[in-house]
């Protein structure tokens, strides 16, 4: 964000905190990518994405009282949408979820890459655990360190890698379709 | 093989847009709920306030009794949840070695035909 | 007489409150300081939960959570949880007399050990103990050495172990898919 955006950024917050109603909705727009794209691939259905990230914005309406700052919003935007989706997940008890349809392609995804295998790692990622899921689409669509990701879902750090590393792990085996190599007994002693 | 994974994840999950009309949808369903607020609190500022004094005055006295304690417990909970995790990531590699273990060994190719 | 007797009644009670502490009291390791190994860690974690403080902790634990109604279960009848666990930048980094001092506890009697692996593949090697009294058990404790990281847990208390089995799914732990075969 150059210094004219981080500027306007916090010039529209201000003057929505102030009950600016255009200003809130320059905010909408601002986030509405980030805050949707999260809820869709936790969620895998476009009409509870919208609704829950709807309900995001609904929300934070209601704190703009007590968001600080740009950084601020930011944190507060994934952290509500992470712990709404998960609560979501977890009151459906599915955690097998499908891979979104083929034939509704879906708006800027057009990059470089794999398509297909680009469309097959969404819906793995779809059917990890709620909280692993939630991990990994911080991780890799928002860019957030550990540390980052465990503060946002108030789980300690250790946990945030346990979730990464057995994801990807996952992942790898589904995508290559290998089994682990067994390991023949040994008699070495022990420490 | 790790690298291209990550670098494949971030490819496949860019941000995408939200259907048409999203933002507009959201400013009209807050503006409704503002009126809705601004309405049920014009009938209520007088018991709302005296009840509000009552509130505080008992919120001064223990909160900071209730926070020092929830952050202990909160501090515990953690623990807890870091103590089990480990517990169960040991057990589990204790377990994959001992079904490692129990599958029959895989002869070796000897390129006979 | 009568006075004989009732201090041989005292002592015998004593004794037998004496014991049942006592028997908690062995399924708790002690864990040294391992002040050699923190100093040589990239990251370490220690984790001391007496009686209070796992009930302290279970007060904060929210039931509608399924992560958090698994841990509820497993500390139902626990009386203390202790880990400690090291990780390194470079294989091996740790040295093994640290680890002697427990595992000469573990050769008390009472515990018995449940399950050794040594893994050529991974160098891996896992060792779980539990201590038995009649048909309870009453502690756990695993030694994980790992090429990068050390680990030793101790749980004392009623433990159901089929419980803390169905801990795959939560905190990261995978599902282990175990074929139903003896």
């Amino acid at each position: 964000m150059t210094d004219g955006d981080a500027c306007s950024a916090c010039d529209a917050l201000a003057r929505a905190r102030s009950g600016d109603a255009a200003a809130f909705t320059t905010l909408v727009r601002r986030h509405q990518r980030a805050v949707y794209s999260l809820a869709l691939r936790m969620l895998s259905d476009r009409g509870k994405a919208e609704d829950l990230a709807q309900e995001v914005f609904i929300r934070l309406h209601g704190k703009l009282a007590l968001v600080q700052s740009e950084t601020h919003l930011l944190f507060w935007l994934r952290q509500v949408t992470s712990r709404l989706a998960i609560d979501r997940l977890r009151r459906e008890t599915r955690y097998e979820q499908l891979p979104l349809p083929q034939d509704l392609p879906l708006a800027a995804e057009s990059s470089s890459g794999d398509p297909l295998l680009q469309q097959q790692l969404r819906g793995l990622i779809a059917q990890l655990p709620a909280a692993a899921r939630a991990v990994v689409l911080l991780r890799y669509q928002e860019d957030l360190d550990p540390s980052e990701i465990a503060q946002v879902l108030e789980m300690p750090v250790n946990t945030v890698k346990s979730h990464l590393k057995r994801s990807l792990e996952r992942l790898r085996e589904r995508l290559t379709g290998e089994a682990a190599v067994p390991a023949p007994r040994t008699d070495d002693a022990p420490l | 093989m790790s690298d291209d994974l990550e670098k494949q994840l971030r490819e496949a999950l860019r941000h995408v847009d939200p259907p048409p009309g999203f933002a507009a949808r959201v400013s009209a369903r807050t503006q409704s709920e503002q009126r809705h607020r601004w309405l049920a609190a014009r009938h209520r500022w007088v018991p709302a306030t005296l009840a509000a004094s009552v509130l505080l005055s008992l919120l001064v006295a223990y909160g900071w009794q209730l926070r020092h304690e929830r952050e202990q417990g909160l501090a515990a909970r953690q623990q807890l949840i870091e103590a089990l995790r480990l517990t169960g990531e040991k057990l589990d590699l204790a377990y994959r070695g001992v079904q490692d273990a129990s599958k029959p060994a895989v002869p070796p190719d000897t390129g006979d035909t | 007489m009568r006075a004989s007797l009732s201090r041989l009644l005292l002592m015998l009670v004593l004794s037998l409150a004496g014991s049942a502490a006592a028997r908690a009291a062995d399924a708790r390791l002690m864990l040294p300081e391992f002040h050699t190994l923190e100093a040589k860690a990239s990251e370490s974690v220690s984790v001391t939960l007496d009686s209070s403080l796992l009930a302290m902790a279970a007060r904060f634990l929210d039931p509608n959570r399924p992560e958090d109604a698994a841990a509820r279960q497993i500390i139902a009848g626990l009386t203390g949880i202790y880990v400690r666990s090291f990780t390194f930048d470079s294989d091996f980094a740790y040295p093994k007399e640290d680890v002697a001092s427990v595992r000469k506890q573990l050769s008390a009697p009472g515990w018995q050990q449940l399950v050794q692996v040594r893994s050529r593949k991974d160098h891996n090697d896992v060792d779980v103990y539990v201590r038995v009294e009649g048909d309870k058990t009453n502690g756990l404790a695993i030694i994980a050495s790992e090429p990068r990281e050390f680990t030793i847990v101790n749980i004392v208390g009623a433990i159901d172990l089929q419980k803390l089995h169905e801990l795959e799914g939560h905190f990261g732990i995978p599902q282990l898919k175990l074929d139903d075969k003896k």
